[in-house]
């Protein structure tokens, strides 16, 4: 029952996805409109340095108070650790700014390094932010706006930075910020209650990000929400998350939240991460994603928080210690990090999607074909090559009785011309006739379908992976994961011309039509006449569908339609050295079939 | 029909017009699996007629002889309520001595 769905589900989604990857890129949201730079946000408190108001009791970091900035500039912490360069602003305590330095946008040796954090107010505003909110209403806790005394820095893979606040009523913030040599901060932050009262207080920390951006838009790759809770996957598009706003959920601004033990949370793009997680294993946090709409544009929060506010009693000290990932989610990275600093189910930021527990092996196959090899592409040509070879027996067992086929061949012939204006019928008398002689010249069901995942996965693992980004193959394709830029509408190039988008037509996609005709040509053709005419048109849909998809995938698809075609032959020329003497009729019925 | 059951016809025909024509019919069987899907669950309801359906794509397999092997009778309705390809061939009788 769960296998037949789990098939029809796989067949299914394999079917439409194809569809809709095509759908969706034609409907790809344009960018979002620049964010104009943020004024004080009416009707929040713009008292400085006035305490956070929490939104309700307990409080949530969801509400964002900004107000007009103080005149004096921010003191600023440079950050670099030879992997990232950015900016750790002292006021308000934001890493405001992060750049990738081994990657680049394009694949232009001189093209600007990724920037994945950028300070509120600029257009790509998106940053990460540590503070409190005083959950007892009374307690004076630091702000957007509050200037932090720095000790240390720059911050780099050998010297963390301590910041520290006194709030002139007795409590002393503080907060230590290291960073490892990767994309990984920690940040232990800290208050110690000096007055003779105790204080009620709420630590935390947050991902913000000011506009929703450019998406990958493929069908089956996730952007947007990402987390893991107690072992559970929570994956909310940004779609998804502006919807689950409602009722009680609208008034907090929270489209998911949740309380686990175990997990992280955070903001996924296609190949870039953010994502909040305890430093401590064991320590409960409350993680949540909200959605704020500022005037027009769309705001998305992830934040994480202990579960209740923590009252400090008089000369005790409260702490809260996170971790914040920012970077590329280099699939080693993100598992050396899952087992070394225990954080669940890392690995699964990268949307290897159903089959996990094929589409994780392919990967690190192909990763040490690359480093073998030096070339992503050949990598995937030998695995693809690999996995053929796998599977071969289960072909050559098929077509091994096509020897004794021949044998049949006058009988069929027979069949053949009874019932040639009853094709359902013929098919019906035809596996009576291979049923009768113990010969069947189909490989089954079952082997095909126990392949699609195989392929599927391999699929999938050439599109969401960082490793085949800007990775060169030969000639014209110097990006496997982007489309092949060549087009047949200006001779590939021959003209200075170009074509409009819907007019895509690169020679890779050409390569693959007429791979998947001559592979096609060799398989059975279904039994309903108007199916076998979609069959034949399905090269020229999918030449089409496919030249707008990453390289890397169409030339794996041609290669995997090259190899079908080399093994038929391969099987065929064994069958015909086994049989001598064929009927030349039978050579015909075979290859018809 | 149970929505479960209108659900799993509805994949099985998505698959016969999107995928089968991708990857070829290597069907070993008459009626083939997928039009032997949507006949079992018509005739059994989806909870059988998914066990019927996953039985037969595990029979259809390169280690099992195939041929004409057709939807096992509804116990409650004797006649299936749709022709079945089963009835277009009555000659198969003759050639397949295992029926």
């Amino acid at each position: 029952m769960d296998q037949k769905r789990l098939i029809a589900a796989i067949a299914i989604s394999i079917g439409i996805l194809l569809t809709f990857e095509v759908w969706n890129k034609a409907h790809n949201p344009a960018p979002p409109p620049a964010v104009t730079t943020e004024a004080p946000a009416a009707g929040s408190t713009a008292a400085v340095p006035a305490p956070v108001t929490p939104s309700r009791p307990g409080g949530t970091p969801g509400t964002d108070v900004s107000a007009a900035a103080p005149a004096t500039p921010a003191q600023i912490i440079t950050v670099n650790n030879g992997r990232v360069e950015g900016r750790l602003s002292a006021r308000g305590l934001t890493l405001e700014h992060l750049t990738l330095t081994d990657y680049r946008e394009t694949i232009q040796p001189n093209s600007p390094l990724v920037t994945l954090l950028a300070p509120r107010g600029s257009p790509d505003g998106y940053f990460a932010q540590w503070g409190w909110t005083a959950a007892d209403g009374r307690t004076r806790v630091p702000d957007n706006d509050t200037d932090w005394t720095v000790t240390g820095g720059p911050l780099s893979a050998t010297t963390p930075v301590t910041l520290s606040w006194d709030n002139g009523q007795g409590q002393v913030f503080e907060a230590v910020v290291s960073l490892d040599t990767d994309y990984m901060f920690h940040v232990d932050q800290r208050v110690r209650n000096n007055a003779a009262e105790a204080i009620t207080v709420l630590p935390w920390g947050r991902i913000r990000r000011e506009h929703t951006p450019p998406l990958a838009g493929f069908y089956i790759l996730h952007e947007g929400f990402i987390a893991v809770q107690d072992g559970r996957l929570v994956e909310i598009t940004y779609a998804d998350g502006k919807k689950a706003q409602t009722g009680e959920r609208r008034a907090q601004g929270s489209a998911w939240d949740n309380d686990a033990t175990q997990g992280w949370a955070g903001l996924s793009d296609k190949y870039w991460l953010t994502a909040l997680t305890r430093a401590d294993d064991g320590v409960a946090l409350r993680s949540a994603f909200r959605h704020i709409v500022d005037g027009t544009a769309d705001r998305w929060q992830v934040d994480v928080a202990p579960p209740a506010a923590v009252t400090v009693a008089p000369g005790a000290t409260a702490n809260l210690a996170t971790r914040l990932f920012a970077g590329a989610k280099e699939v080693r990275l993100l598992d050396r990090y899952r087992d070394n600093l225990h954080i669940q189910n890392f690995d699964k930021a990268i949307d290897f999607g159903w089959f996990y527990f094929i589409t994780k092996p392919f990967f690190y196959a192909i990763d040490w074909l690359f480093h073998f090899t030096g070339n992503f592409g050949i990598a995937i040509l030998l695995f693809t090559l690999a996995l053929k070879i796998a599977f071969f027996p289960l072909a050559n067992k098929a077509y091994k009785s096509m020897s004794r086929m021949r044998v049949l061949a006058p009988k069929m012939t027979e069949v053949r011309e009874r019932y040639k204006d009853e094709p359902q019928k013929m098919q019906a008398e035809m596996m009576a006739l291979y049923k009768s002689e113990k010969v069947n010249p189909a490989s089954g069901c079952l082997p095909i379908l126990l392949q699609i995942p195989v392929f599927f996965a391999l699929y999938k693992v050439l599109l969401v992976t960082i490793e085949m980004r800007h990775a060169p193959f030969f000639g014209w394709i110097r990006d496997l994961s982007a489309p092949d830029p060549t087009n047949l509408f200006n001779l590939f190039g021959l003209f200075a011309f170009t074509p409009p988008t819907f007019l895509h037509l690169p020679a890779w996609a050409l390569i693959m039509g007429i791979t998947m005709f001559m592979q096609q040509r060799l398989n059975p053709q279904p039994p309903d006449p108007i199916q076998a005419k979609v069959f034949a048109w399905m090269p020229v849909i999918f030449t089409f569908m496919l030249a707008s998809f990453p390289a890397g995938l169409v030339i794996y698809w041609s290669w995997n339609n090259l190899l079908s075609v080399a093994q038929q032959w391969y099987i065929m020329r064994g069958v015909a050295k086994a049989n001598p003497k064929p009927p030349a009729q039978g050579g015909a019925v075979t290859a018809k079939k | 029909m149970s929505p479960a059951g209108a659900a799993l016809k509805g994949a099985v025909v998505a698959y016969q017009w999107t995928l089968r024509p991708l990857i070829g019919c290597n069907c070993r069987f008459y009626p083939s699996c997928s039009d032997y899907a949507l006949e079992a669950l018509t005739a059994h309801g989806a909870l059988r007629g998914s066990w019927l359906s996953t039985r037969r794509i595990l029979r259809c397999n390169p280690w099992h002889a195939g041929g004409y092997d057709p939807v096992p009778p509804s116990p409650r309705s004797p006649s299936p309520a749709r022709p079945s390809p089963t009835q277009d061939a009555p000659s198969l009788a003759r050639t397949s001595p295992e029926i």
